[in-house]
Parts: structure tokens; C-alpha cells; sequence
């Protein structure tokens, strides 16, 4: 499996608020970019992988866009499993192109939830008279409230400040300041960080994504045989996992570990590298706390180190795992994580706004419904 | 006040449904239940439709001591939905029971920056609610142990 595939083109819109534009407009605008991205045309693409948007989950949106599309394939799927989805996307279109399914996969989310309906979190996509829905009641309405508890217990039990948490949120904000795409690029100092309120403690309005953006991003993926034809250099596909823990904060360890500790390993032993051969990450940054505990569930620090790693400033340009080189979620945009997919297949380009030179491994996260679930996708220059 | 949140916001009361139906009624009468396996005898909580260890469908309940500690919490200072807004700051808090699981509520009666991870606490009971079916309901909710 590994290295057979790769990511040979990537489509993204303008981000942010973008009034006027409907979410179908900027989804298909996204396929579009990709297709020409990768030197392709429309009829070279034989699959449709989406990801509903939030704000209108609908149950037959891979249908519904392909005939906007006007596409006729040999493959289609939809899946949503939270933010773990884009990285999951991509490793079903790799499988379904490794198994002979279909030939050019391409893998699509895009939403105007900043400008159209707000997103929808809560009873309506949870279900009725279940947990977590039924905490509303408690007063659990957000993905910050959802959050800060893992938080709290993940610092209580190392140790871990709140100069720490900071530390990711300036060091994605120094990235955000060079990418013309981003949303927040203003500098961003540990000073203004411990002056910004509280949403939920211990996690402010700068520890968390950006509430929501419009925007799309399609992704092509296709044989590696293919893509060493086509117009980009490709990033290949070396390794991938998705795992799950679907107790939830029913579970002890779920404050401190993610099933990321697992799919990691996967995607791990499917490439043959380790840890010491990432040379870039793009975390799945919903929350600054979340961006600690994957880099330890990733083996990148040990339990309770990755606090004291960011504060060294090992996540900007120059230390030792350069992270969320676009801004990621904290300050780019909330792309559910495709925006933060879209930046690793530029670090293996060599196009990112804050590249690392020569980036040959780059390490990609997803994580979906608060811990439940996790992906993770090693992306390389070279073939396996 | 942090007793008064299902009555800030429209329809943010649990609603109750066939697999909830048993620990529902155990707050009408105080009772805070915790789900067992007849087959295997784990505890879960929530409740749910099957054993979450062995999958068998014979469950029952026991009835817990009502006590336990902060797991973790945090301290919500902005309401996401604004119907929350009267309601911060308040504390939304994992519970540790003493007979094991986990369950998600709030702490009252001690100021939002007295809780700390560890604290004993009790449950009590909020005031009656109906859900949208008119089921009626009581919140179990947790407050520290004094002394």
C-alpha cells in the first residue's frame, strides 16, 4: 500500500467570509482548481469521496454534488466522522485506487457556515436522548466546553501551563503572518495571549479554531504511476491509520491520550518510518490542548513533555517540528481540517508560505467528535 | 443561577427515550442509578441499549451513594449560545462515582473557583422539568461534601 498513491492535486478557495457564495459554488469551485491543479480534466476523474458540510449535513451529498458536477464514476462515497473525516477521505480514495476501484479519486469538503446557516453542533447531529446531547441541560453547549475538561485534567496531571498552551497559539499565528490565505495574521505575543479571556477554562478565545469559515478544498488522488506525469510533484501516500475510542470522557484515558496514540503507530509501520523522520506536522488544531497531547500520542515527546517542547518554540520555522505551517485551524481557518491537509501536501511541493526546506516527511492529523475519533496520514517527497 | 439552565434555554432539556427511561424515573424519586449487566456485571453510565463490555441486553440498575469526585471540570465564562449568557460563569464538571463511572453535570453551591480536581462532592436533585414529550424529570446535580 504505501507509497502506491499520491495526493497529485489540490483545490482550495478563497477562506474566511466570502457573502454571496453558496456552499455547492465554492465546493465545486474547489473541484475545479484541483482537477487543473493536478493537469487533469473532468474526465479524467472517476470518483467523488465528500464530506458533508455542517451546516447542511445532508444524507446524499456525494450525489447531489457529483450531478452539479455532471460526473459519472466508478467509485463514490460520503463519510463524516468529525474532523478525523479529510484524512480518513483520503485514505478510502487510496485504497479504492490501490484495489483498482477507479483511477483519479477526488475528495471534497466545502461550507459556507460563516455567511449561510451556522453550523449545527449539538441534538441535531448527536441524536436525541443521547450523551453528550442530552448535557445541554448541563449547560455543554460548544466544542470549547466539550474540550476544556480534557484540558484541565491533560494540564493537572503534568503540570502543563497556560504559557504552554499559548506557545501553540503564537507559533501557528507567526506561520498565519506570511500566508495571504489566513484569516488571523496579526503578530501575536505570549502577552496579548494571557491578557485574551476565557471562554471555558483553561482555554481562551485564542486557544480555540476559529469559529467558522467558508470555503472549500477538493484533493486528487491517483496512482503514484500517474501522478509522476502530471503537473505537480506528487506527495505521496506512505502511510495512514484511522482509529477510535467511542467511549468518549466516559473513558479516564480519553483526558490525556487520543486514539491518535493507535492510528499513528498505524501509519507508522505502513511507511517504515518513525517519529525521528517527520520533518513537518500539521495538526489537527481545533484546540491548543489538542495539538499537545497528539504530539505525544505521535511519539514526538513523552508523556507530559509536549507543554515544555512548544514553549521552546520547537513548533515555529527553525525548531525541532515546524507545525500548522499555514496557521492551521487556529489561524488560518476552519476547514475542519482540510485546510490543515491542503498545507502538508504544500510542504512536500515546497510551495507553503512558511516552508521547511527540504521537507521529505510530513505528518497529517484528523480528529473527529472530541477524542472519539482520530487520523492520521504520512505524506513523503519520495516514493516508498 | 446554574439550577436554572433548562429553563434559560428552550429544549435544552434531556430528552428522555426508551433506554433512559430507568434513570430518568430514578431522579423523580432522588435515586441516582447506575446501569449493570446482568450477564457480566459491569457498570456503565450513561445508560445505554446494550453492555458496553459483553453487548448483552439484560441490564438492570444499582442505586448509587450519590457521592464522588470533581474528575475534571471546567469554567464555562462565555456562553457559546447566548441563551446561556444569564447563566456564567458555571462549572460543568465530570464526576467520578464512587461505584466508578463517569457522568457529566454541574457543581453548585461553592464559588466557580473553589472546584478543583479531586474535591468530594454529593449529588441533589434540580427541580422538576418536563422534557419535550412532557416526560417529567430531575437534574442530578453535585454540590461539595461539607466538613
Amino acid at each position: 500500500m504505501s507509497g502506491k498513491t499520491a495526493i497529485a492535486g489540490v483545490g482550495a478557495t478563497a477562506f474566511g467570509k466570502l457573502p454571496g457564495r453558496s456552499a455547492w459554488s465554492l465546493q465545486t469551485e474547489a473541484v475545479r482548481l484541483a482537477i487543473e491543479d493536478a493537469g487533469l480534466a473532468k474526465s479524467d476523474v472517476d470518483a467523488l469521496l465528500t464530506a458533508p458540510p455542517l451546516a447542511e449535513p445532508l444524507l446524499l451529498h456525494a450525489e447531489l454534488l457529483g450531478g452539479k458536477l455532471g460526473l459519472r464514476t466508478n467509485y463514490l462515497s460520503q463519510k463524516f466522522i468529525g474532523g478525523a473525516t479529510a484524512v480518513a477521505l483520503v485514505a478510502e480514495a487510496a485504497m479504492a485506487v490501490e484495489a483498482g476501484l477507479c483511477e483519479v479519486a477526488v475528495c471534497l469538503y466545502g461550507e459556507n457556515a460563516k455567511t449561510g446557516m451556522p453550523m449545527l453542533f449539538g441534538r441535531a447531529q448527536m441524536g436525541r436522548g443521547q450523551a453528550p446531547s442530552d448535557d445541554i441541560a448541563y449547560g455543554l453547549a460548544g466544542g470549547p466546553i466539550m474540550e476544556a475538561r480534557a484540558a484541565k485534567r491533560y494540564m493537572n496531571e503534568y503540570g502543563v501551563t497556560e504559557e504552554m498552551l499559548g506557545s501553540v497559539a503564537v507559533s501557528f499565528r507567526d506561520h498565519a503572518s506570511r500566508n495571504p490565505a489566513a484569516t488571523y495574521r496579526q503578530p501575536l505575543t505570549i502577552e496579548q495571549y494571557l491578557e485574551n479571556r476565557y471562554v471555558s477554562e483553561p482555554l481562551r478565545v485564542l486557544d480555540c479554531t476559529i469559529g467558522a469559515s467558508d470555503g472549500a478544498v477538493a484533493i486528487v488522488v491517483t496512482s503514484s504511476d500517474r501522478a509522476r506525469d502530471l503537473a505537480k510533484p506528487p506527495a505521496f501516500v506512505a502511510g495512514f491509520g484511522v482509529a477510535a475510542n467511542l467511549q468518549g470522557l466516559s473513558d479516564p484515558e480519553s483526558y490525556i491520550s487520543y486514539p491518535g496514540a493507535r492510528s499513528s503507530q498505524t501509519a507508522y509501520r505502513m511507511a517504515g518510518l518513525e517519529p525521528e523522520d517527520v520533518d513537518v506536522a500539521q495538526f489537527y488544531d481545533c484546540f491548543t490542548s489538542t495539538v499537545l497531547i497528539t504530539i505525544e500520542d505521535y511519539g514526538f515527546c513523552k508523556r507530559g513533555d509536549a507543554g515544555p517542547f512548544a514553549l521552546e518554540g520547537n513548533l515555529g520555522l527553525g525548531g525541532a517540528l515546524p507545525s500548522n505551517t499555514s496557521g492551521g485551524m487556529l489561524s488560518e481557518a476552519n476547514l475542519v481540517g482540510w485546510n490543515v491537509l491542503a498545507e502538508g501536501v504544500r510542504q512536500i511541493r515546497g510551495s507553503s508560505t512558511s516552508q521547511v526546506p527540504d521537507a521529505e516527511v510530513c505528518i497529517v492529523a484528523g480528529q473527529g467528535g472530541f477524542h472519539a475519533a482520530h487520523s492520521t496520514l504520512l505524506l513523503t517527497r519520495g516514493a516508498a | 443561577m446554574p439550577h436554572t439552565l433548562t429553563e434559560l434555554v428552550a429544549g435544552a432539556s434531556p430528552i428522555v427515550v426508551e433506554e433512559t427511561r430507568g434513570y430518568w424515573e430514578g431522579t423523580l424519586a432522588e435515586e441516582l442509578r447506575v446501569q449493570t449487566c446482568d450477564a457480566c456485571g459491569n457498570r456503565q453510565m450513561p445508560w445505554g441499549p446494550c453492555c458496553t463490555r459483553c453487548l448483552a441486553q439484560n441490564l438492570s440498575y444499582v442505586k448509587a451513594s450519590g457521592r464522588g469526585s470533581v474528575f475534571s471540570f471546567t469554567v464555562v465564562r462565555q456562553a457559546i449560545h447566548p441563551s446561556f449568557s444569564q447563566a456564567v460563569p458555571y462549572v460543568v464538571a465530570d464526576i467520578e462515582l464512587e461505584e466508578g463511572p463517569i457522568i457529566t453535570s454541574n457543581v453548585t453551591d461553592c464559588p466557580v473557583e473553589e472546584v478543583r480536581i479531586g474535591m468530594p462532592v454529593e449529588a441533589w436533585f434540580d427541580n422538576e422539568v418536563e422534557d419535550a414529550f412532557h416526560t417529567k424529570l430531575r437534574l442530578p446535580k453535585f454540590r461539595p461534601i461539607k466538613g
